[in-house]
């Protein structure tokens, strides 16, 4: 990421950016560095999840008749993915592969020149590509497919029976995350299913896997809602202060003496068939005042700084000294409080669906940790509190090498 | 000190009462009310379970608008469709229409009688006439009243009861002539004739729009420190969330005061030996404990440490053993102790760990100052310049901390709660939202925030006790 803390004057070629230093710093900080790395594998994770189990064929052929590729249509249909989540990771996983080859061209070729020119067309290339991605995923998302549900591997055994060739390739753990196989019900880690399966005969590995998807999403979607309504507000009641700091404080006020998690609990249950979307606004909504009390503080501080003075009498408007000028420079605690809010909004999310107070139809991580607890099968409670506790200290570790690394006192 | 100390004490109430009034939004504003599913299942409902529904509806105040009552604006024309809906007048009326209706006009009560004995007038139909007296005898039917603070309920409950079963003959049967409408129109005018005064609204319109409500019923209730009664066991809700406290409480005390304990001498400790592999052992695991989810926790203590197998050390949750009430006391201390070892570790160890990150940087800091090498100058023995010059300083920031552990350990209560059975508040939060019991709902999450508010007042004021250079003048 990189903002410029002043968009006039290009400054000097040779004067690295603050981000920059950030940077520079941040990867002196090799536990963390090597966390963010671990973070993004486990995003990527996410991503693949389909490629990796799942119950449709990549490929499928039929005695000689036309080569298929049910898994790959699968991909984009609402009666296969059922949640918008999945799409969205779908529509992540498709354009990412056919991107990355490139990405490392277009890296490759800019790489020799010099710096700024590479910065600003890496940027412009960057939005581009995130625009068009958007708009496909909105395509994509409103004309999602749905064809009628198959079960691949059953058909195959069935066509077998009557005679037939079939060619299937399926991926390396063949079964959905939905998948019901009732003559495994609880079955043991074995070869076949390596942590073994549920009290529906559903494969935890895979739920596992895919629960991947909804803690990150949880997570990010949840921070970056409550971080842009925490900064708006801080940035409104630290700038302008008076009557709106003194009603948005107030606010702030009551909204943390409600104790967070019974607030969430109870909206939740009192919501009839909750998505993980109403979960990320729910935690949004409790979880604003984090952010709203920091940037309100900073704005405090560079209120009264030259560079705010100046701005004001070179004219710039109200809206641009705040969200131009100043916001720039509150950014630093505000992504460090952004770091430990995604673990955090991971842990709230995985409480909710441990109590059953989650999204029932998606295959969670604390549903399964709650599924293991009434059914004491000891690999289901491990592995699920394994995934959150990894998840959640990684992005502990990032959310501390970054804090390290904004701070010029730590700076080695 | 004592002026701000007033000054946070006096902002309590205010905040109390935004706070009640931000649940109390939140929990009326959720879809579906409590008893609806069950009373009222689709065709099968008859006229005696919607009585019944009514009647919980009128006691639970769960007839009257959230926050604001504009129900004396309804137009005459506006009723009468309602109830063209409710009784099906029209052919094409879809059953979700007509309860819809019948909900509303059962809702609006009073405030349809004026409309009611206006339509009766004018109607030459006579459908529309039985379907108006039915609806004005339960309209005009005032409530027994119920409240314990007034010495006359009696006398005053059976003139109404009386006035109550004479509107009864008041409506028409099936084959009800143009006659009989005409002589019962007549009778409810003469009845309005006497008791309009009672039903107009002239005048009084501001204040029925805030005080004709849920909220303003529920707050007037909260002064007589009445928060009102489980929709489930028809009991007082705050004596159980008071009996519960007791559970609650002594989890939350009892595992701040062993965080504290712990984490202090820990953080110490480790400050000490800063940059050694010692300290550095010492904050990989406090990060490790941190990182741990509490539910997690909490259930790997209970199925690896309880069901023999591989271990039963300790019992498999509750408070205390179901003989509890005829042990010693002694006994019965040992019992619950033995009973809260796992439930409080589990509880601990993120505070803990939190705490004891904060305590060694709180020292570190303070370990550089120029007054330790001073004391360390004059030949103070180590130990005393650590324990007694360095630690009093250096733990001032971990006493803040205090503040936002409150409400996430009075939070966090509900999950370890759950998964050890314990019968404390956040087990009955979580009983009572699955059940939608809202009084109870409210009134624990009203009794956390109170206790989260004092809390916070506490640790902000201990914190200016702690450290001299603080003032709030």
């Amino acid at each position: 990421m990189t903002i410029q803390a002043q968009p006039a004057p290009a400054p000097l070629d040779d004067a690295p950016s603050y981000w920059s230093i950030v940077w520079g710093q941040f990867r002196k900080r090799r536990l963390a560095y090597g966390s963010l790395w671990c973070g993004v594998t486990l995003f990527a994770l996410a991503v693949v999840a389909p490629a990796v189990a799942g119950n449709k064929p990549f490929l499928w052929r039929v005695d000689a008749g036309p080569w298929q590729s049910p898994w790959f249509t699968s991909l984009f249909d609402r009666n296969f993915f059922e949640s918008t989540l999945d799409i969205f990771f779908n529509c992540l996983l498709v354009p990412g592969v056919l991107a990355l080859p490139a990405c490392w061209w277009w890296w490759r070729r800019t790489h020799a020149r010099a710096r700024r020119p590479r910065v600003r067309a890496r940027r412009r290339f960057m939005l581009m590509a995130g625009a068009l991605w958007l708009l496909a995923f909105i395509a994509i998302n409103a004309f999602a497919t749905s064809s009628p549900k198959v079960l691949h591997p059953a058909l195959a055994e069935q066509l077998r029976s009557e005679g037939h060739k079939v060619l299937a390739v399926y991926p390396p753990l063949p079964y959905s995350f939905r998948d019901v196989d009732l003559d495994q019900v609880r079955a043991p880690a074995s070869g076949q299913h390596w942590l073994g399966t549920d009290d529906a005969g559903r494969d935890v590995m895979v739920r596992l896997l895919f629960g991947t998807r909804i803690s990150l999403t949880v997570g990010i979607f949840a921070v970056l809602l409550y971080i842009v309504i925490g900064t708006v507000i801080g940035a409104l009641s630290g700038y302008l202060g008076g009557w709106v700091d003194a009603v948005f404080m107030r606010l702030v006020e009551v909204v943390i003496s409600i104790p967070s998690l019974f607030l969430i609990l109870t909206v939740a249950a009192f919501i009839e068939q909750r998505s993980i979307f109403h979960i990320m606004f729910i935690i949004a909504a409790v979880s604003w005042t984090t952010p709203a009390r920091l940037v309100r503080a900073e704005f405090l501080r560079l209120r009264n700084l030259d560079f705010v003075s100046a701005a004001r009498a070179v004219g710039y408007s109200e809206a641009q000294i705040m969200f131009r000028e100043m916001l720039p420079n509150a950014l630093g605690p505000v992504l460090v409080t952004a770091t430990f809010g995604v673990a955090s909004s991971i842990l709230v999310e995985s409480t909710m669906s441990f109590l059953g107070l989650g999204d029932i139809t998606v295959p969670s991580w604390g549903q399964v940790l709650n599924t293991g607890r009434t059914t004491g099968i000891w690999t289901m409670i491990l592995a699920p509190g394994f995934a959150i506790f990894v998840t959640v200290s990684l992005l502990n570790l990032i959310g501390d090498g970054l804090r390290d690394a904004l701070d010029p006192k730590m700076r080695a | 000190m004592l002026a701000y100390a007033l000054k946070r004490l006096l902002m309590i109430p205010p905040t109390f009462f935004m706070v009640s009034l931000v649940i109390f939004v939140v929990l009326n504003l959720a879809p579906g009310r409590p008893g609806e599913q069950a009373q009222l299942s689709g065709e099968k409902a008859g006229t005696q379970q919607r009585e019944s529904y009514r009647i919980f509806k009128e006691q639970f105040n769960l007839d009257k608008p959230v926050l604001f009552n504009t129900r004396f604006a309804l137009t005459e024309s506006e009723v009468k469709t309602l109830l063209e809906n409710a009784y099906a007048l029209r052919p094409a009326t879809k059953t979700a229409q007509r309860l819809h209706a019948q909900n509303e006009l059962e809702d609006t009560g009073t405030y349809l009688v004026r409309h009611l004995v206006s339509l009766l007038g004018q109607t030459p139909d006579v459908a529309l006439a039985r379907a108006i007296t039915t609806q004005l005898v339960q309209a005009a039917r005032r409530p027994l009243r119920l409240d314990a603070h007034d010495p006359n309920a009696t006398v005053t409950n059976r003139t109404i009861a009386a006035q109550n079963a004479e509107f009864m003959n008041w409506t028409l049967p099936d084959s009800a002539t143009d006659a009989e409408v005409h002589t019962t129109a007549v009778r409810w005018q003469n009845w309005w004739q006497r008791n309009h005064e009672d039903f107009e609204y002239e005048g009084k319109k501001l204040r029925l729009l805030f005080s004709d409500t849920r909220f303003y019923k529920y707050w007037s209730n909260v002064l007589h420190f009445d928060f009102g009664q489980s929709t489930l066991d028809r009991r007082p809700v705050m004596p159980t969330i008071v009996s519960k406290l007791r559970y609650s409480l002594s989890l939350t005390l009892l595992s701040v005061l062993l965080a504290y304990l712990i984490a202090i001498p820990l953080g110490v400790w480790s400050a000490v030996r800063q940059n050694t592999r010692a300290d550095t052992a010492m904050t990989v695991t406090l990060f490790v404990l941190y990182s741990l989810p509490t539910f997690f926790v909490g259930t790997v203590f209970l199925r690896f440490f309880t069901e023999g197998d591989p271990v039963a050390w300790f019992p498999a949750g509750d408070f205390e053993s179901y003989d509890a009430d005829r042990m010693t006391t002694l006994q019965r201390l040992r019992d619950v102790a033995w009973h809260l070892v796992l439930p409080i570790a589990a509880y601990t160890l993120g505070s803990l760990a939190a705490l004891s990150r904060y305590a060694r940087t709180g020292l570190v800091d303070v370990i550089r100052a120029d007054y330790i090498r001073t004391a360390r100058a004059k030949g103070v023995h180590e130990f005393v310049v650590i324990v007694k010059h360095a630690a009093r300083n250096g733990m001032i920031p971990i006493l803040t901390l205090l503040g936002s552990l409150l409400p996430v350990l009075v939070s966090g209560s509900v999950i370890i709660e759950v998964i050890f059975n314990i019968p404390g508040m956040g087990l009955y939060l979580y009983d009572a939202i699955n059940l939608r019991d809202y009084n109870a709902v409210m009134g624990v999450l009203m009794m956390a925030s109170v206790l989260t508010l004092f809390g916070i007042l506490l640790s902000d004021l201990s914190y200016a006790l702690a450290d001299p250079r603080i003032t709030f003048d």
